[in-house]
C-alpha cells in the first residue's frame, strides 16, 4: 500500500495515481466496461455515462469520508439511516427558513453532530465502532420517525435547492460537481498533508502516534466528524433528488459505502488505503448496477453481483500481496 | 518405547542410549526467494541437552519446525534411534515422541490447565466419555513430579504469562515423549522460574529424553547446554560439546565475526545538569514514591525483576500513563502528568518495549516511521515536504547504517535491530533532552545488540539523558554510569556504576 498512498519518486504521473494495488481493480473496470458495452452499445452513450456519474455521486460523497475513518481503523455504520435523516431535517428546515443556506447548515449540523458522537463513544468511552455506529443506527432509524411519521415535502420551493440534485454546470450534474470537490479535497488531504499522514499514522498503530506526542483520539474523531459532514451534504442531495425528505431513504446506503472502500483496497484493520480505490470501488459498483439494467437482467442481481465482486475482488488482493511477498 | 514422564520408574530403561535419539542429515529448505537451510545436520543424543543457536533468520526456527513437521523438508533424512522415518504432519512428529513447545504459547485459555495438559488425547473411559478423574489426577501427579505448583483445575487463562510457558512445557510430557524441543523457554520466566525450568529439563535427561534448547542467551547455554550447535544463515557453522567454547567464540559462530567488546565506551563522564527529575511518583497500579534524577550526558539504568515496575516506571515518566501523586520535571519545566504531548514538547520521548504493538507502524514504509515524532518539521502550511522529509531520513539511515532495500519499504520487512534503529532516529530526529530506552535490544541479534549499544553510549555522548530499562544484568553493568534498582514498584537501591555488582544488584532487586 505504501508505494500507492506514497509512491517512491520516479515512477510515472500515471502509475503514481494507480499504483500496483489499483490496478487489478482497473483492470477489472476496463474489461466490464467492454463486456457491458459489446453486449449492449447504448452503455456508452454520453446520456448513460452522465447516469452512472449521478449515481457514483452520492456513494463517493460518503465513500471519501469513510475511506479516512477506515484508515484510523474505525468505521461508522450508521451513514444509511443519518442520510434519511439529514434529509427530513435538512428540509424541515427549509421549509421553516425559506433558506437554502440555512437548511444546508441544518443538515450540515446534524451529519456532523451525529459523527461527532459517534467519535465520542468510539474514543473517550472505548466502545467498538462497529457496535457504537450500528447503536446509533438503530437510534436514527427509529428516531426519525419520532421526528416525522411521513415524507417532510417541498413546501418552500426554491429553485437553486432542486439544482442539488437535479441542476446540470454544462453537461455535468451538480451532485457530480460535489463529489469531484470532495474527492479532492480527500485526495489532497490524505496524500500530501501532515493531517493526512497522521490520518494513517493513527491506523497503523495509535500507541505509537501517542508515544510521539500526538493526540490521536482527536485525530479519529476529525474522521467521524469529516464523515458526518459527508452524510450531511449527500442527504441534502438525496432530499433534493426526491424532492422530500424521506424516512425511509438510505437502507442499505452504508453497506455500498463500505463496500466500496473495501472494494479499493482499504484495510478494515486501518493504516492502509486509497482513495483513489475508493473512487474505483464506486465506479465499479455502479456500472455493474448499470449494466444489469442496461443488459434486461433480473434487478435483484444488483445485491448478488457486487456481493461475488467483493469477495473475488479481496481474493484477488491477497493473492497479489502474496506474489509481492515472495 | 518412548519414555512417559507419568511412570517414569517404568519406562525409562526402554530408550536404547547407545543410538541417537534423532537424527537430521543434510536438510534443505527453501521458501521463495530464500534459501532457509542448506544441507543442514543435527544429531540429538539420549539424555542430552542439545542447545541450538544462531542470529535471528540463521535457521533455527525452521530446523525446529521441520522435526515438529509443522514444514515438510525439500531434501535430506530424519532417523530415529537409526530408523528412517516420514514426518508429515505435527501428528506424525507427536507419534514419534517428539514435543515442541514453542515461544508463542499455544494453549486454550478458556479451559483449565488439565484439560489443555491432555488437549491432543483425552484419555477416556467406558463408552468412549472423557475421562476427567484421570485428567485431573494425572495433571496433579505430572505437576507434583516436575515441582511445579499450580492448580490443574484453574483457568489457564488467569495464569500469568510464566506458568502458562510452564503448563505448556508440562503438556510436552503429558504424553510419552523421545525428544523435547524448547524454543527460547526463558524468554519470559523469572530467575526462579527459569532455576525450575533447569531442574525439569535435568529430570528429563535423566529419562534419556533428548533436550533441543533454543536461546539467545548465553549464559544460559553454558549453564544447561551439554552439545552447542550453531546455525549462520541457514547453514550449519559447528557443533562442539560446550566445554570447548567461550563468550566469544560463540558470538564469533554467530555473528561471523569477532565482537571484542560488545560495550564499547567512547562517551566522557556524565555532566551535572539536572535533566529530568522525578519526585515521589505513584501509580494506581505499582509504583510508589519513586524519586531520583537523571543528568544530561548520564546513562542511569533501571534493574528490576519481572513485575518490578520497570515498564509502569517508563510509561509514567514520559506521560503515557497516568499517575496517582509525585511530579516530573525535565529541565525545569513541570510535565502535565497523563499528556504524552507536553512530555515530547519538553523533550521526554519512550523507545518502548514493546515494539510492535507501541512502536512500529508495520504497514507503512521505513521513512515514515522514522518521520512520525518530527513530520511538523517537514510541514509548511501543513503539506509536507516530501523532498526534505527522506533527505533528513537518509542521513540517519547512512549514520546509523539501517539495513534496509529503501526508504520506502515497509517497517515489518526489516530485522529487529535495524526496526530498533529506525525508531531510536525517530526520536533523535525530534530532538530530545531525555530518552527513556526500556529493554532497546529485546529480540535483537548479537551482533546489532553491540551496535545499539553503541547508540546508547553516543546518546549520552551527544548530551542526552538516557534512562535505560533492563532485565539484563550484563546490559546494564556495561552501559550506565549509575545503576537504580525496583522491586516491587519501589526504588530500592542506587549504586554507581563501580560499586555495583551482580550480588548487590540482585539483593536490591529481591527486596
Amino acid at each position: 500500500m505504501s508505494e500507492t498512498t506514497h509512491p517512491s519518486p520516479g515512477r510515472s504521473a500515471g502509475s503514481q495515481f494507480l499504483g500496483s494495488e489499483q490496478l487489478v481493480l482497473a483492470l477489472i473496470l476496463a474489461a466490464l466496461c467492454i463486456a457491458i458495452s459489446i453486449a449492449a452499445p447504448q452503455f456508452y452513450s454520453e446520456a448513460n455515462i452522465i447516469a452512472i456519474l449521478r449515481q457514483c455521486a452520492l456513494v463517493l460523497i460518503v465513500a471519501s469520508g469513510m475511506t479516512m475513518l477506515i484508515i484510523t481503523a474505525e468505521v461508522d455504520l450508521s451513514v444509511g439511516a443519518s442520510l434519511a435523516f439529514v434529509g427530513c431535517i435538512g428540509m424541515a428546515a427549509l421549509n421553516a427558513t425559506h433558506s437554502l443556506a440555512l437548511g444546508f447548515l441544518a443538515a450540515l449540523a446534524f451529519g456532523g453532530g451525529v459523527g461527532l458522537i459517534n467519535g465520542l463513544v468510539a474514543t473517550k468511552l472505548k466502545v467498538n465502532s462497529l457496535i457504537g455506529t450500528i447503536g446509533m443506527m438503530m437510534m436514527l432509524q427509529g428516531g426519525v420517525y419520532l421526528f416525522t411519521r411521513e415524507a417532510v415535502q417541498n413546501h418552500h420551493h426554491i429553485a437553486a435547492f432542486t439544482d442539488l440534485g437535479a441542476g446540470y454546470v454544462g453537461p455535468i450534474p451538480v451532485p457530480v460537481i460535489f463529489a469531484a470537490v470532495i474527492f479532492a479535497v480527500a485526495y489532497v488531504t490524505l496524500r500530501f498533508t501532515t493531517l493526512g499522514r497522521y490520518i494513517y499514522a493513527v491506523g497503523a498503530n495509535e500507541k505509537a502516534v501517542r508515544l510521539s506526542g500526538m493526540r490521536s483520539d482527536r485525530l479519529k474523531l476529525f474522521a467521524f466528524v469529516v464523515t458526518g459532514l459527508c452524510v450531511g451534504v449527500a442527504g441534502m442531495i438525496l432530499a433534493s433528488l426526491m424532492n422530500a425528505g424521506q424516512p425511509t431513504a438510505g437502507r442499505g446506503f452504508e453497506l455500498t459505502v463500505i463496500a466500496a472502500v473495501i472494494l479499493g483496497g482499504t484495510s478494515l484493520f486501518g493504516g492502509r488505503g486509497s482513495i483513489v480505490g475508493t473512487l474505483l470501488g464506486v465506479l465499479l459498483l455502479k456500472v455493474i448496477d448499470n449494466g444489469i439494467i442496461i443488459l434486461g437482467w433480473n434487478q435483484d442481481l444488483q445485491m448478488v453481483v457486487p456481493g461475488v465482486v467483493i469477495i473475488v475482488a479481496s481474493y484477488l488482493d491477497i493473492m497479489r500481496n502474496r506474489a509481492n511477498a515472495s | 518405547m518412548p519414555a512417559d514422564i507419568l511412570h517414569a520408574g517404568e519406562s525409562a530403561g526402554t530408550i536404547d542410549q547407545t543410538m541417537p535419539a534423532l537424527e537430521m542429515r543434510g536438510i534443505d529448505k527453501r521458501f521463495p526467494g530464500v534459501v532457509a537451510l542448506d544441507n543442514v545436520d543435527l544429531t540429538l543424543q539420549p539424555g542430552k541437552v542439545h542447545a541450538l543457536m544462531g542470529e535471528n533468520g540463521a535457521g533455527k526456527s525452521t530446523l525446529i519446525k521441520i522435526m515438529a513437521g509443522v514444514y515438510g523438508k525439500d531434501a535430506g533424512i530424519i532417523r530415529i534411534q537409526g530408523r528412517e522415518v516420514d514426518i508429515k504432519s505435527p501428528r506424525d512428529s507427536l507419534k514419534e515422541g517428539i514435543k515442541v513447545v514453542f515461544q508463542e504459547i499455544a494453549l486454550i485459555s478458556e479451559f483449565t490447565v488439565a484439560e489443555n495438559i491432555f488437549l491432543e488425547g483425552y484419555p477416556t473411559g467406558k463408552g468412549g466419555s472423557i475421562d476427567w478423574k484421570k485428567i485431573r489426577n494425572d495433571s496433579a501427579a505430572l505437576f507434583k513430579r516436575i515441582g511445579f505448583n499450580v492448580d490443574p483445575a484453574a483457568r489457564t487463562g488467569s495464569l500469568p504469562v510464566s506458568q502458562q510457558q510452564m503448563v505448556e512445557i508440562a503438556r510436552a510430557l503429558a504424553h510419552e515423549a523421545r525428544v523435547v524441543v524448547m524454543d527460547e523457554p526463558t524468554s519470559s520466566l523469572t530467575p526462579n522460574e527459569v532455576s525450575l525450568l533447569f531442574t525439569v529439563i535435568r529430570r528429563l535427561t535423566g529419562l534419556g529424553i533428548a533436550v533441543v534448547y533454543v536461546s539467545h542467551k548465553l549464559d544460559e547455554v553454558f549453564e544447561i547446554a551439554d552439545t552447542v550447535t550453531v546455525l549462520r544463515d541457514g547453514r550449519h557453522i559447528s557443533t562442539k560439546p560446550v566445554g570447548e567454547h567461550t563468550n566469544d567464540t560463540l558470538i564469533q559462530d554467530m555473528t561471523g565475526r569477532r565482537i571484542d567488546n560488545l560495550f564499547p565506551r567512547q562517551r566522557g563522564p556524565a555532566g551535572t545538569k539536572v535533566a529530568l527529575s522525578v519526585e515521589g511518583l505513584s501509580t494506581a497500579k505499582k509504583l510508589k514514591d519513586v524519586s531520583f534524577e537523571a543528568r544530561a550526558g548520564e546513562v542511569l539504568g533501571f534493574f528490576g525483576l519481572m513485575g518490578a515496575g520497570r515498564t509502569e516506571l517508563a510509561k509514567a515518566i514520559v506521560g503515557y500513563d497516568p499517575i496517582t501523586r509525585g511530579t516530573i520535571t525535565i529541565d525545569g519545566h513541570r510535565l502535565a502528568p497523563h499528556d504524552t504531548r507536553t512530555g515530547v514538547g519538553l523533550g521526554i520521548g519512550l523507545l518502548t518495549e514493546d515494539r510492535k504493538t507501541e512502536g512500529l507502524m508495520g504497514e507503512l514504509p521505513v521513512y515514515q516511521n522514522a518521520s512520525l515524532a518530527s513530520l511538523g518539521s517537514f510541514a509548511r502550511l501543513g503539506f509536507v515536504d516530501k523532498a526534505k522529509e527522506r533527505k533528513a531520513v537518509q542521513e540517519y539511515v547512512d549514520r546509523f547504517r539501517i539495513k534496509t532495500p529503501g526508504l520506502g519499504q515497509k517497517i515489518k520487512n526489516l530485522s529487529g535491530g535495524n526496526q530498533q534503529k529506525v525508531l531510536i532516529s525517530r526520536w533523535l530526529m525530534r530532538g530530545l533532552k531525555v530518552i527513556v530506552v526500556d529493554e532497546p535490544t529485546r529480540g535483537i541479534d548479537v551482533g546489532a545488540k553491540s551496535e545499539i549499544f553503541a547508540l546508547i553510549d553516543r546518546l549520552a555522548g551527544e548530551g542526552l539523558a538516557v534512562v535505560l530499562m533492563s532485565s539484563e544484568m550484563p546490559e546494564l553493568l556495561g552501559l550506565a554510569d549509575r545503576i537504580a534498582v525496583m522491586c516491587e514498584g519501589r526504588l530500592t537501591a542506587t549504586m554507581s556504576r563501580d560499586e555495583a555488582t551482580q550480588e548487590k544488584i540482585l539483593n536490591a532487586a529481591i527486596g
